[in-house]
């Protein structure tokens, strides 16, 4: 019994080990891209960033020295961090809202709607950089599209937009919200899963609209909601090509975002390993944002199965 | 099933091997051909207008083929940065802007041409015109070759300037006298938006020169971020932005971005004087072929240089780890020489950097090119000052433009606070070049 069971286990062990290396077989493409491709580069942009490296000659170990330079003397360093740190806690909620906004319309039962959810997610699938050239007309001061309106509302001193530095991060706000159907189709998704029972109930013990919506749909919506914040967040502290095309940083650095600015030590100054050690600094700040996030959300995020 | 899924384990590094193994491969060419790689930053038009060039190069030099590749935007100025980085550039290319010269040349990655010009008879001093011959050489030696070269100028509609009481005949030539032009030519409407104005000048690269400033010191090689025509001259461009209202300039001139389409404020009448460059006439005549204008040099002030422009353009390197430098060397001789030259330049609408192709008919029988052509040769024409910083260098320039001009902020403290940020860069790119 026991010698036939150590047989049959090393039987098995030995076709698990076969199973084992056919399916590293299949997937080896994927491991070797993903160690050449990704682990690599990560490994060697930690290596860089505590070296002098101008991303040609060969690196020289600094030890800390680019993360103080970074610290204690890069001006830009804090201005497109604050600027960034602003597109996360302006932009980002605004952006969710308006999208959330536009799911809740697009929920509803009228005639056409898949024409109009098409329509509020077509923007999401242009280019950014097509995008950007578009919204480079609509916010000019003088013969953009968004000025002639207001002008015709009565609106006589209307901002300058993207030549404004009070008005330039607002300006990419705006044009963030046309994009708004990516999320607004995940908000859709889970929209249409808030069991209607639970909000007939709702309606039953005399609920109004926004209580329904308020004690019912928020908490059915909050993973989704949560995952939204995850992606945007991650999204916004990687801003960067509106900026790049539309502004370069400018006017007055109001634009100068912290991916912008580290492209621009990268690839305009040679500090490739300086750049590297501020990609690592982002790192830092977005995993710990997420964090406080995702331990907050046992708090206000509700799984169906979960004891409320 | 086991034995099948066994073989690719062992053939995988032989394909493996195999696929690197050809990438790695110089392409094959007919027998005693040579072939060489020509990375180009030039597109489009221009890409053709090189195509047909180099038929006849091709013609001419039958023993060497020249594959031409674009890498065009600035994508491809980024490519040509990690080619460096990994050692696989190619043979020869004109991806590299004036202002990275210096830079790429002080990391050892390009070749010095001087014994390679030297053998071919080549002076570039003679050959060249005065700001373009400064540019090329860094430490000493020649680095690059040039094909194109630019100059900046003034353009004005001489319409405007008639209605506004100026004589046509006779453009400002003092700052002084471009201040009052700009006044005279600017329009308000009633609710105090411009209907039209005079000059917005920027650029304070280009305008520190034409105050008699400089922003290195070729003796000593040191940073001049704050020398005093500098300051005076950011202290005239904020000037502008007090005496016309700033945002509403700012607002009225965002359709500065739109100068190069029909709408384009200078070619519509909004603007009486453009700042802009010998590319400018490919524009009018396309948008504004009955507009009536003409062109002066930037004026200057007492203290200032007369004929100031700026030069600058792709560069032609051979980078160091090119393989086939000899033939390389060929090829970038013949571009060089006056006829290609002349060609291309004509073509695309660029001023030669040649004396001798600036000389022909074809660039002396417009009354446009030939000003350019001569303002190209003016001793005052300034390139990139030969620093491996200089692209950092620049965009500081112009930060501290937009912080005089557009935040009000005193031009003597931000030069100061540039100078003192530029010590410093120029200390620690040297130290680290010493390395």
């Amino acid at each position: 019994m026991m010698k036939g069971g150590r047989h049959l286990r090393s039987r098995g062990s030995a076709r698990a080990r076969r199973d084992f290396r056919t399916g590293l077989l299949f997937a080896m493409p994927w491991i070797i891209g993903f160690t050449v491709f990704v682990a690599y580069p990560i490994g060697a942009s930690l290596y860089y960033s505590l070296c002098e490296f101008d991303g040609i000659r060969t690196p020289k170990w600094i030890g800390l020295a680019n993360y103080r330079t970074m610290l204690l003397e890069d001006e830009l360093f804090w201005r497109s961090l604050a600027n960034t740190l602003y597109m996360v806690v302006i932009g980002l909620p605004i952006g969710m809202i308006v999208s959330l906004v536009i799911a809740l319309l697009l929920n509803q039962r009228i005639r056409g709607m898949t024409f109009y959810r098409t329509l509020f997610y077509l923007p999401s699938i242009t280019p950014i950089v097509a995008t950007s050239i578009l919204w480079l007309w609509l916010f000019n001061p003088q013969i953009g599209l968004i000025n002639i309106l207001l002008a015709s509302i009565g609106v006589r001193d209307a901002p300058g937009w993207l030549t404004d530095p009070t008005w330039s991060k607002s300006a990419l706000i705006i044009m963030g919200l046309w994009g708004a159907g990516g999320s607004m189709v995940i908000y859709l998704a889970a929209l249409q899963d808030v069991p209607q029972a639970l909000v007939e109930a709702a309606h039953l013990d005399g609920a109004g609209p926004i209580q329904a919506f308020r004690h019912v749909t928020v908490p059915m919506l909050s993973p989704v909601i949560l995952f939204n914040l995850v992606m945007g967040l991650i999204g916004s502290f990687q801003y960067f090509t509106q900026a790049y095309v539309m502004t370069a940083g400018g006017p007055q650095d109001s634009t100068m975002f912290y991916a912008l600015h580290l492209f621009n030590r990268a690839f305009l100054d040679f500090r490739m390993g300086y750049a590297s050690a501020m990609a690592w600094a982002l790192f830092i700040v977005t995993l710990a944002c997420t964090a406080i996030v995702l331990r907050s959300s046992a708090r206000w995020v509700y799984y169906a199965g979960e004891e409320a | 099933m086991i034995a099948t899924s066994r073989i690719p384990i062992a053939y995988g590094p032989a394909v493996m091997a195999t696929v690197l193994g050809l990438a790695g491969c110089a392409p094959q060419s007919p027998k005693g051909v040579r072939e060489i790689v020509y990375w180009t930053g030039w597109s489009g038009h221009e890409y053709e207008v090189q195509q047909r060039i180099l038929r006849d190069f091709h013609r001419t030099h039958p023993r060497i083929h020249v594959r031409m590749l674009s890498q065009f935007g600035n994508s491809g100025y980024q490519k040509v940065r990690i080619a460096f980085a990994g050692g696989s550039t190619p043979d020869i290319m004109s991806t590299v802007w004036a202002d990275e010269l210096a830079g790429y040349a002080r990391r050892g990655v390009l070749t010095p041409l001087d014994r390679y010009l030297r053998r071919a008879g080549r002076n570039v001093d003679r050959e060249y015109t005065t700001g373009v011959a400064r540019m090329l050489r860094i430490d000493g030696r020649i680095y690059g070759l040039t094909a194109t070269t630019n100059t900046q100028f003034i353009a004005y509609n001489r319409r405007i300037f008639r209605e506004a009481g100026l004589d046509p005949d006779r453009p400002p030539r003092t700052i002084a006298e471009l201040d009052a032009a700009a006044a005279a030519c600017t329009r308000y409407a009633r609710d105090g938006s411009f209907v039209r104005y005079g000059i917005r000048p920027a650029g304070l690269n280009t305008w520190a020169y034409v105050f008699g400033g400089r922003w290195y010191d070729p003796d000593t090689g040191r940073v001049t971020a704050n020398d005093p025509h500098n300051v005076r001259a950011l202290a005239w461009l904020a000037s502008y932005s007090r005496r016309y209202d700033i945002r509403k300039m700012e607002a009225f001139q965002s359709t500065f971005g739109s100068s190069e389409t029909p709408n384009g404020p200078f070619f519509v009448g909004k603007v009486a004087m453009w700042q802009t460059g010998e590319w400018a006439d490919q524009y009018i005549r396309r948008y504004a072929p009955r507009l009536d204008w003409a062109w002066f040099p930037l004026p200057y002030p007492p203290e200032g240089r007369p004929m100031t422009t700026t030069a600058g353009g792709s560069v032609f390197v051979i980078p160091e780890a090119s393989r086939n430098k000899e033939a390389a060397f060929t090829f970038l001789n013949w571009w060089t020489s006056p006829r290609p030259v002349e060609r291309f330049c004509r073509s695309i609408g660029n001023v030669p950097p040649l004396i001798l192709a600036g000389s022909q008919p074809s660039f002396q029988r417009d009354p446009l090119q030939r000003f350019a052509v001569r303002l190209s040769r003016s001793p005052n024409s300034f390139g990139p000052p030969p620093l491996p910083f200089w692209p950092t260098y620049a965009r500081e320039i112009t930060r501290a433009e937009e912080k005089a001009c557009l935040g009000g902020q005193d031009p003597g403290r931000l030069l100061d606070d540039l100078q003192r940020r530029m010590v410093q860069e120029q200390r620690r790119v040297e130290r680290e070049l010493a390395r």
